[in-house]
């Protein structure tokens, strides 16, 4: 196959010149990132409106864009971009400014070492990820809680009780749900012997949400509690704290940190279907088989996003020190049982 | 009753007069007012302080304050007891000391009439902003606000912190004349926080007048540590309309439509209490046919407000993407509908007449309304199903707000929150009116008295509602639905109070006639001012996230306490 001479062709470039390819790559990875994420999640965006506008009985956007209100994110965006950018008198201004900014270099931080889905050519597949590190699922971990730095920025520098409230109860949820979310990943990891996000998915002959169905409910639980999303979005929540650490944001501003939940939701699913849900592995599918692993891989990550949109139409909001007890008393006891079995099951008969 | 007071104060009672076995009024002596209350209290039952009323007797030259006596469940006497006092220096003893929910009553007093109430702990004003206490604006003699120049008084200020705040100052002549300056006046924020915050860890936080929790807009501030709530203030009068007021300067008739106006929730039971007051002025009743309309209405309007109030509290567990209150909101369309078949309008019914209702039942009324009655109610067993059955909602809510029943009647709240603390008090059983006496409904209660209590109070009465409108669609026999009333409605000389159960609580109206074609006197005894002044108490020692459940589940609305 003329693909697969390509792949020679370019690897034996590689050999030749490994920074330019590294240079190259960099840039036209970041390119591509930054594309397929925003574009990304902005399909994010718009399916919960519209899946979540049939949850409550409501038509969802359906004005901008044909009758699917397509293009109301894209309405939304100029109005955000065209908005007087304020400043409230008495905020920090240099870290109220760098925290929208901080929370975007996050998304993208992770969106680097993630892979975005593989192609497979002559029967091998090839994953589409950037920097492909040995420590991937660690480095996306580490990453991921850059976030909550970011938060207590745009918290502490508003100069507002609201965000101030927002900010010390995202900090204390973040605290409570990363600790769990790493155990289960190191059990991941010990269980595919490996920290490299694409050879945990090549290890998955069976499931990890099946290996260690334990791992699995708690990354999930502590996976949207990192998300912020409804029963965990305490740090916001509309009706006690009016928007938490994003009340005194505005135009743009707000805009980044609205957009970067979504982003990181896109990221989270993902992360979630790499580690738990057997990735891009399925079977190939006549016609397409080039494209059948990414056939594959968005339907997991659909399937996932649709489940965490349910989750937030048909939950109340747990309190705040409801959350932590259940972070501190029961998800981290857990995934330490389930690091447990993952070690014994490793180590013995994998 | 009567004779028992006499024995004990001899001399005491000045005027008495025995309406019926439900309603009893005395005028007393202005110095024997406290201790005639205290008798009243222990030894008579009398547990539960309703109300007072101002009345200014311009042409007698008096002030006349009625307290409004009764009891939770003892007995169904209603006791109106008068003190009358000159007007010049008015002056009577508060009973702050005997009942805690006397507070607001009297403030409210006071600042409309310049009442003063001797030992009243925090007698500053509590609906009227701070430049109009001292204009007396309920008095006979008030010729309006006669200052226009608030505007140009208006002092801009710069604060130490850089935040700009407009002070307006009392006028010179009021100053001059002495009424200005001996005035309490109501703690700014920067006061109060400079009185109440002991520690670096504390900080008062403002819920309100705009936020997402509040029906309307009041202010909720909040001494926090951290999450826990240690104190709560509570400022209402945003929007006061003043509707007392208004409906002096109306006719009967056309007073009927401010009623619409105090909750539009609870118009048709507004519309009912007025009505009612007026039909005892003016000593008729309406014919049956008319009595189980306004059942069913009545009824309806308990439905729709008690799904409306339900779905707006679970939004604010869940933000507003909790999906329930999409459905409830749904069913209340079709409820909605059935009542604008009635009445032609949605929200502002005006429907209730003195001596009848305006308009008959549509044809076909009940094949209509049966198959939505039916489906209400299995949607609402769904309801209860679904809160009873959600793990996070059960957490949220067990045990959070908790009134125990001694607490729910010194506070004097009335309705759902009252039964939801294990007191069977409800007017329709208490102070039967039209045909509830000819209908089988039981008085829903709750033993826990928590915010999960007082939802499941809620939902579990629109069954009961479901079951008496049910009962009204096979019993409502033919006939008139209106009394024969003459042309101009001039009720002779007299008073009347008359309450009813309305969906929040306890509604009273007491309505003053002086033989004009305009009531004398309008005084709403509403169910949410007696919710909010509550509120306060019931929030210390909570999170700031269970501040949201209980004020949600007491189910308030500003614009009522506001009126």
């Amino acid at each position: 196959m003329y693909l697969s001479t390509i792949i020679e062709a370019v690897s034996a470039w590689a050999a030749q010149e490994p920074k330019i390819y590294a240079l190259a790559i960099g840039l036209i990875g970041a390119a591509i990132i930054s594309a397929v994420i925003n574009i990304g999640a902005m399909a994010v965006v718009w399916l919960e409106r519209k899946f979540l506008g049939d949850i409550q009985a409501r038509f969802g956007p359906n004005r901008v864009g044909s009758r699917w209100g397509l293009l109301q994110l894209g309405a939304d965006a100029i109005k955000l971009f065209t908005k007087e950018d304020s400043i409230p008198r008495g905020a920090d201004k240099p870290v109220y400014v760098w925290a929208p900014i901080i929370a975007s270099i996050t998304t993208m931080l992770v969106a680097a070492a993630i892979p975005f889905g593989a192609l497979r050519i002559d029967g091998k597949d090839y994953p589409l990820v950037v920097a492909n590190m040995d420590i991937s699922a660690f480095y996306v971990e580490a990453a991921l809680s850059i976030m909550t730095i970011a938060v207590f920025m745009a918290g502490f520098s508003s100069n507002n009780k609201y965000s101030m409230l927002g900010a010390f109860r995202g900090i204390a949820r973040m605290i409570a749900y990363e600790v769990p979310m790493g155990v289960c990943v190191i059990a991941v990891a010990l269980m595919a012997h490996s920290l490299n996000l694409v050879e945990i998915v090549e290890s998955q002959t069976l499931w990890y949400a099946f290996a260690q169905p334990l791992g699995f409910i708690v990354f999930t639980i502590a996976l949207v509690t990192d998300l912020g999303r409804i029963p965990f979005d305490q740090s916001e929540a509309e009706e006690e704290i009016i928007a938490g650490y994003t009340t005194e944001y505005g135009g743009i501003r707000w805009g980044l940190l609205y957009f970067q939940e979504y982003i990181n939701m896109l990221l989270g699913s993902i992360l979630l279907v790499l580690l738990f849900l057997g990735g891009w592995k399925g079977p190939s599918i006549p016609l397409i088989t080039v494209l059948s692993p990414m056939v594959w891989f968005l339907m997991k990550v659909l399937i996932v996003l649709i489940f965490l949109i349910w989750v937030r139409g048909s939950l109340v909001r747990f309190r705040i020190d409801q959350v932590t007890d259940l972070g501190w008393k029961w998800m981290l006891p857990l995934s330490l049982v389930n690091l447990a079995w993952a070690a014994f099951v490793g180590l013995y008969f994998a | 009753m009567l004779s028992a007071i006499q024995s004990a104060f001899p001399g005491s009672v000045l005027e008495s007069r025995v309406e019926s076995d439900r309603r009893l009024w005395i005028t007393v002596d202005p110095k024997k007012l406290v201790e005639i209350t205290q008798f009243l209290r222990d030894k008579k039952d009398f547990d539960h302080y309703s109300g007072a009323a101002g009345v200014d007797r311009i042409n007698e030259n008096l002030f006349e304050v009625v307290e409004i006596l009764t009891s939770h469940g003892a007995h169904q006497v209603v006791v109106m007891m008068k003190v009358r006092v000159p007007r010049d220096k008015p002056s009577v003893r508060s009973l702050t000391g005997l009942y805690w929910n006397a507070n607001w009553y009297e403030r409210e007093i006071w600042e409309m009439y310049g009442i003063n109430f001797e030992g009243h702990p925090e007698l500053y004003p509590l609906l009227l902003p701070d430049e109009l206490v001292g204009y007396w604006p309920w008095r006979k003699d008030f010729k309006g606000y006669p200052d226009t120049t608030t505007g140009e008084r208006a002092i801009e200020q710069v604060g130490p912190d850089g935040y700009t705040e407009f002070k307006i100052m009392p006028h010179p002549e009021m100053i001059k004349a002495g009424v200005v300056p001996e005035r309490p006046k109501y703690p700014t924020f920067r006061e109060r926080e400079e009185a109440e915050i002991k520690s670096d860890s504390e900080m008062i936080m403002h819920m309100g007048p705009q936020h997402a929790i509040v029906p309307g807009p009041f202010l909720l501030d909040l001494l926090i540590e951290g999450e826990r709530v240690k104190k709560a203030f509570l400022d209402v009068g945003y929007i006061h309309k003043g509707i007392e007021k208004i409906m002096e300067n109306r006719t009967y008739l056309q007073g009927i439509v401010y009623t619409d106006r105090m909750c539009y929730l609870a118009s048709i039971t507004n519309n009912e209490a007025y009505c009612g007051a007026v039909e005892r002025l003016l000593n008729i009743t309406p014919p049956e046919r008319a009595q189980y309309i306004r059942v069913i209405l009545a009824e309806l309007s308990r439905i729709q407000s008690h799904l409306l109030g339900t779905g707006e509290f679970l939004t604010l567990l869940g933000a507003a993407t909790y999906s329930p209150f999409q459905y409830m909101i749904i069913d209340r369309e079709d409820l909605v509908y059935l009542m604008e078949s009635i009445t032609g309008a949605r929200i502002t019914h005006t429907f209730v007449r003195f001596g009848g209702v305006r308009n008959d039942l549509p044809d076909g009324f009940a094949d209509k309304a049966r198959p939505i009655l039916k489906r209400m109610r299995e949607r609402t067993e769904e309801y209860m199903d679904l809160l009873h059955s959600d793990p996070i909602y059960t957490r949220r809510m067990r045990g959070i707000g908790v009134l125990s029943p001694g607490d729910a009647r010194r506070l004097g709240v009335s309705g759902p929150p009252l039964r939801a603390s294990d007191t069977p008090y409800d007017m329709r059983r208490e102070d039967p009116i039209l045909v509830y006496p000819d209908l089988d409904f039981k008085v829903v209660t709750r033993k826990a008295g928590d915010a999960e209590a007082r939802v499941e109070v809620r939902l579990e009465e629109i069954l009961e509602s479901i079951h008496i409108i049910e009962q009204c669609l096979d019993q409502i026999p033919e006939g008139p639905i209106q009394e024969k009333l003459p042309k101009k409605i001039k009720p002779e000389p007299g008073e009347a109070y008359y309450r009813v159960e309305d969906p929040r609580g306890e509604m009273g109206f007491y309505v003053i006639s002086d033989g004009s074609e305009k009531p004398y006197r309008v005084k709403v005894r509403g169910p949410v001012y007696a919710y909010m002044q509550a509120l306060p108490p019931l929030l210390e020692g909570a999170y700031v996230a269970d501040v949201v459940a209980i004020a949600g589940s007491m189910d308030a609305c500003t614009s009522e306490v506001d009126r």
